[in-house]
């Protein structure tokens, strides 16, 4: 049944995948519901008397359509909060967690090398996130369809590839501190400080100039600034997999040399 | 790759050194857990590891197995480096953690399975002739197994792609007495086949019928290695004797082993080093209503060979 680690792992993950999908396809459900009593509104006389700071920074813009009212709604902050929580608590304990528990104690004896343990065990948590990317395209087609919401199944697509991106990103990061540390509350803390930081990153270039020379840096900004539902998927989404293969890179020599905690 | 179609490393002919440290030396932080071990296990024997706990027996196997890395010294386990060739080290080696932890959401046959791929494959017969002998249900989920059936789970995995060399940490804890008998005759045959088995106790009593060398740690260092034999020579044993008559005290203080004598009533409690052959030679002619025999104290027996008593 389990031939590799992956499909361990991957099994393991199962009941939480369902639960995350089931609240992943329930958000978008809910505002596909919410859709077409919006659409009647004339939101964006409504949206002008905001102030101009604030419609840059929660993307309502383009509230009159579907893709702008996902953008605005879901996208902005909830979305992304979805996928790198989930990513970080796989991240976390698919290594660290184990390892604490005791669980790797035998499974590192057996005559594979850890760095292959740890490869194995970082595709099942991107797989895992790459799931919910795919429950989210699902939902989002379907949604759309239902609500008529005029979303493309192309643009689905882009905007999903950029929150997996994000979620594997940050779960990256949980794995490579769970994996050179040992200590999945470590991993914890550093990998959702980060993810703090690179919202609060994004949201200060919404509002300052100042900060906008700078918010290329933040993953969210990264992940969201195509949209994420729209025509394209910007160059710099592509900073997202480059961070996580770096990340995940650097942590095998440490995890290759180091003790193992029980 | 196979383990049999390579070349034999060095120095692993019948009665050579298996397992071999040098100065194994393990520090976490300002703690010294193991301090300079000298230890030679030969081939084809039951080596026991003893001391009591927190001594630095489990850093001793987990440095052996791979998953420590040794502040300084070396060990070599069928002349593999144990840090620099881990992986080959990991195919001839069956470990058995201490404090064992397994996914409790699996059977016992998922996680047998599981493993048995991460070897590469292993001989299903050899497994189901170890399930069979600890009478062990595969189907039931790890979570729902009694704290014995897990140790003996351990132990299958620990023994199921015939390792040449079987590392067992604490291997008896949680298990019955029948089952320790089972295990006991698992690990004579092991040594049967002529490999090699290291298991830690803090108990003589669990391996002084098995093993045929001990060594003893202390506080992270070596206290002695020695022959079993030897060891139950150097035993003491506190028994008491009921006489049915007068307690012959004065003839059984001067058998050869009495170290130590008292009377009262009708009893004689005595201190016996080594075999009590002939002290029950001697009372048996008083008529012997009573015997009561304690454990040997094997911190007393670690103490007084620290000591070089």
């Amino acid at each position: 049944m389990f031939r590799s680690t992956y499909t361990r792992t991957l099994h393991g993950m199962r009941g939480g995948l369902v639960g995350w999908g089931i609240g992943v396809a329930a958000t978008i459900g809910m505002m596909a519901a919410v859709w077409p009593s919006f659409a009647d509104v004339d939101v964006a006389a409504l949206l002008n008397q905001y102030p101009e700071a604030l419609r840059q920074a929660f993307n309502v813009a383009d509230m009159g359509t579907g893709s702008g009212f996902l953008n605005g709604e879901l996208f902005s902050i909830i979305l992304p909060a979805i996928f790198a929580i989930y990513g970080i608590g796989r991240g976390a304990r698919t290594i660290a967690g184990e390892e604490q528990a005791g669980l790797l104690e035998i499974i590192a004896t057996m005559p594979r090398s850890r760095t292959r343990l740890l490869l194995e065990k970082a595709a099942a948590m991107a797989t895992g996130v790459a799931v919910l990317g795919v429950v989210l395209f699902a939902s989002m087609v379907l949604g759309s369809a239902l609500a008529d919401m005029g979303i493309g199944a192309a643009d689905a697509a882009r905007a999903s590839i950029a929150m997996t991106l994000l979620g594997i990103e940050f779960g990256a990061i949980a794995f490579a501190v769970g994996a050179v540390s040992g200590r999945r509350s470590l991993a914890v803390a550093v990998s959702g400080g980060l993810a703090v930081a690179a919202y609060l990153l994004y949201l200060a270039g919404q509002l300052l100039e100042s900060v906008k020379p700078y918010l290329w840096l933040s993953p969210v900004h990264q992940a969201i600034s195509g949209g994420p539902i729209g025509p394209t998927l910007p160059a710099i989404t592509l900073a997202l997999p480059a961070v996580t293969l770096i990340t995940v890179a650097c942590s095998v020599p440490v995890y290759e040399r180091r003790d193992l905690t029980t | 790759m196979n383990t049999e179609t390579e070349p034999a490393p060095t120095g692993t002919g019948p009665g050579d050194a298996v397992i071999r440290t040098d100065g194994l030396t393990k520090h976490f932080g300002h703690t010294a857990a193991l301090e300079a071990l000298d230890l030679t296990v030969p081939g084809g024997s039951v080596f026991g590891f003893l001391g009591p706990n927190g001594a630095g027996k489990t850093t001793a196997i987990r440095l052996l197995v791979g998953l420590l890395r040794p502040t300084s010294g070396t060990a070599r386990v069928l002349g593999l480096d144990v840090t620099r060739d881990r992986r080959d080290v990991h195919r001839v080696i069956g470990y058995l953690p201490g404090d064992l932890a397994i996914d409790l959401e699996l059977t016992g046959r998922q996680y047998l399975d599981y493993l048995g791929h991460l070897r590469g494959g292993i001989d299903p017969t050899v497994r189901a002739d170890l399930v069979d002998r600890f009478d062990l249900d595969l189907n039931r989920r790890i979570g729902a197994m009694s704290h014995g059936n897990r140790q003996k789970l351990g132990i299958v995995q620990a023994c199921m792609h015939r390792p040449r060399v079987l590392v067992l940490d604490e291997p008896t804890q949680g298990l019955d007495p029948i089952m320790q008998r089972s295990f006991l005759d698992l690990l004579r045959d092991v040594r049967g086949r002529g490999d090699t088995v290291f298991l830690s106790s803090h108990v003589l009593s669990e391996v002084e019928d098995v093993a045929d060398h001990v060594a003893v740690v202390r506080a992270g260092r070596l206290v002695a290695t020695t022959s079993i034999d030897e060891l139950k020579q150097r035993a003491r044993r506190r028994i008491a004797l009921t006489f049915t008559e007068v307690a012959p005290l004065d003839t059984l203080r001067t058998v050869p082993g009495v170290v130590e004598a008292t009377a009262v009533d009708h009893t004689v409690e005595l201190v016996v080093e080594g075999s009590m052959s002939e002290l029950l030679r001697a009372a048996a002619p008083f008529g012997i209503d009573r015997v009561v025999s304690d454990e040997v104290d094997l911190t007393d027996v670690f103490l007084r060979m620290y000591e070089g008593r």
